[in-house]
């Protein structure tokens, strides 16, 4: 069997995250008082074991695979949609960058419509309406009702008027 | 045990309550609602409905989200039932007959054995649950740091290696979350460890952001890249919600096998329901009279895993409750909603504060109840849920999940933090890496390494306390057990082959 390039990206990720790790840690105080142990100690424990266990999956990958894998059935996946994740992902930053300067219902109506797009929905229009209603009525329960704080952002004048 | 029912006659005061009745049924009914969404298992909706109740007194905020959790179970067998989607692997077991009855036209009687096997099933759980109860506090109070411990490297051990499909991934998950567990101010020394002067990190990884980023972002990325251009099939919900006196014949002792196969694997740290639900079935299929009904529909395979799955997130709560140790990943969101309100449950939350514990356990029993007269009735409205298309679901899972994470520091860091947890929940999704061992890593980690530093405190830095104590030393002792008779047997099988 071919070696697979995601199991082996995925055990360098924990391995070079165990190697970053310890790599602050050596960087931690190590003073204990009574204990006799410091802050960095768990931390050195916890590195070293990330370092392992990526060594370990690399080994795996590399001769014939990580053990008992979990195949999904047939025809409940289809092959990667880079444009589906992408979709996603963009809605997700998009949502990050908007949500502290447009405010909570207009950054929430973005992702709804970025999300839908990534899930195939060709009706952008259709999906930004049902997302703005659905980021405004969150909106609405969780600052009326709730008294949670979220930002209204650019809609502030139009919410102030409407009395939420 | 005359003790035990005076404690849970005062919990039913308190659980009777109109208010706490009230948070009862809105967490009962929310949970259902949510949890019967595709994709949406237990530990997303309880982590997803958490800011929900940021403004309410303790006691009913716990009741609400004991509400939560069993409408979340309730409403994930619906979704599988007739979507064959299991929300999380526990519900893999009821997939298999439970589709596959919906497929032909049963849907009715498979919701129906579902329900009231749930109903059984927690019902008799939360009986054993208040019997335990008080015999694991009375043990757990001669525990020191030393034992508590040695108790926590028990549940990591098992949880990360013990019982998934691999010891390498499951080890790897675990050291993955107990490094975002380090994240934060040092509780006892005061230094900040991973934080690299991002304010944001000083108060550490909260539990919710690290579920809701692996189950609801994850999933998201996941269901749109490799699913989303495949045909949606839902089974319709025609006939009679009715069970036939056979059905009945053939799902009660499924119900009560099931029962007693769930509530041990619970209690112990095995990593969810997963197991005891597989159990339940292959019991059920072996014992069947009409075995050919198996992978046909068979109504006992559905009732079994049910019931199981119910028996065993009621098991959760004795560690929870008692000893302060999550053994699944919905039981580590519960135990950081309990941080949340500055509780840290464990055998002296039963004598600081009866009133809540004993109401959360007498609030079971109401929930059980409610679930029942609820669900079967509301089944059609929840088939509406059901019908929502995958764009609209997804869209709104997202403008929630992000809510909950924005809200705790309103920064857009915690969103960064977020989208990082989407990415790993999909990768370990995707290939196979189970999640609850860092879940539960992320937040047992802290209170471990602080059990281990008082230990040493007190022996004043002599690490033989862990070995001399005889307490400790079993656990210790059980947990290298576990590692290493496994480990000689696939030796011995192999070096024979």
């Amino acid at each position: 069997m071919r070696a697979s390039r995601a199991e082996i990206a995925l055990s360098l990720g924990v391995l070079a995250l165990g190697a970053g790790a310890a790599w602050v840690t050596a960087r931690l105080p190590g003073e204990g008082g009574y204990a006799g142990i410091g802050p960095n100690f768990i931390p050195a424990v916890v590195s070293g074991g990330l370092v392992a266990s990526g060594a370990w999956l690399l080994w795996e990958a590399l001769s014939g695979g990580w053990r008992n894998r979990g195949q999904p059935e047939q025809g409940t996946e289809h092959a990667f949609n880079a444009a589906a994740f992408g979709w996603i992902s963009a809605g997700l930053f998009a949502h990050m960058a908007l949500i502290g300067w447009a405010g909570f219902v207009l950054a929430g109506a973005v992702l709804f419509t970025c999300v839908a797009r990534g899930f195939d929905s060709r009706r952008p229009v259709r999906d930004a309406a049902i997302g703005l209603a659905l980021s405004l009525a969150i909106f609405a329960f969780f600052v009326k009702l709730l008294n949670v704080n979220l930002p209204a952002g650019w809609l502030k004048p139009l919410l102030g008027a409407a009395g939420i | 045990m005359l003790e035990t029912f005076g404690a849970l006659a005062s919990g039913f005061a308190v659980a009777l309550q109109p208010m706490n009745l009230l948070w009862g049924f809105i967490g009962v009914t929310v949970g259902t609602a949510v949890g019967v969404l595709p994709g949406v298992g237990p530990a997303l909706t309880v982590a997803m409905l958490l800011p929900l109740t940021a403004h309410l007194d303790p006691t009913g905020a716990l009741i609400m989200f004991a509400g939560i959790y069993y409408g979340a179970m309730f409403g994930g067998s619906t979704s599988t039932i007739l979507l064959n989607t299991p929300g999380e692997s526990a519900s893999i077991a009821t997939a298999l007959e439970g589709n596959r009855m919906a497929k032909r036209g049963r849907a009715g009687p498979a919701l129906a054995t579902a329900a009231i096997g749930s109903f059984v099933a927690g019902t008799i759980a939360t009986v054993l649950l208040t019997l335990l109860a008080p015999l694991v506090v009375a043990l757990a109070l001669k525990f020191g740091p030393a034992e508590y411990f040695a108790l926590m490297v028990f549940a990591f051990t098992t949880v990360a290696s013990v019982l998934g499909s691999s010891t390498t991934r499951g080890l790897a998950s675990l050291f993955l979350g107990l490094l975002f567990g380090l994240v934060g101010i040092d509780g006892q020394t005061g230094a900040a460890r991973f934080t690299f002067g991002v304010p944001e990190l000083l108060d550490g990884i909260d539990v919710v952001v690290m579920a809701v980023g692996l189950f609801a972002v994850g999933e998201a990325l996941y269901m749109a890249a490799y699913t989303s251009r495949l045909p949606e099939t839902m089974e319709k919900l025609s006939g009679s919600l009715m069970m036939s006196r056979e059905d009945w014949k053939r799902s009660w002792p499924a119900w009560l096998r099931a029962t007693f196969i769930g509530f041990p694997f619970g209690t112990i740290p095995a990593g969810g329901a997963e197991i005891p639900t597989f159990l339940s079935y292959s019991v059920e299929k072996k014992l069947s009279k009409h075995p050919e009904d198996f992978g046909n529909g068979a109504i006992e395979g559905v009732a079994g895993p049910e019931a199981a799955n119910n028996a065993s997130a009621t098991g959760v709560l004795v560690p929870l409750l008692t000893l302060g140790i999550p053994t699944s990943a919905t039981a580590a969101i519960l135990l950081g909603a309990f941080q949340n309100y500055g509780i840290q449950p464990g055998p002296l939350l039963f004598e600081s504060q009866t009133d809540l514990v004993w109401g959360l356990i007498a609030s079971l029993y109401v929930g059980n109840v409610l679930l029942l007269i609820l669900n079967l009735p509301l089944v059609g409205m929840w088939v509406k849920v059901l019908a929502i298309p995958r764009p609209m679901l997804y869209g709104g899972i997202l403008v929630f999940a992000t809510l909950g994470a924005y809200s705790l520091h309103q920064s857009w860091v915690d969103l960064v933090i977020l989208y990082v947890f989407g990415l790993l929940g999909f990768a370990m999704k995707r290939w196979d890496i189970p999640v609850a061992p860092a879940v539960i890593g992320l937040i047992l980690g802290p209170l471990a390494e602080t059990q281990f530093r008082r230990a040493l405190s007190i022996s004043q830095g002599d690490a033989s306390v862990f070995v001399t104590q005889p307490i400790s030393a079993t656990f210790l002792a059980v947990t290298a057990l576990l590692v290493i008779v496994p480990w000689v047997v696939r030796r011995r099988r192999a070096a024979r082959a």
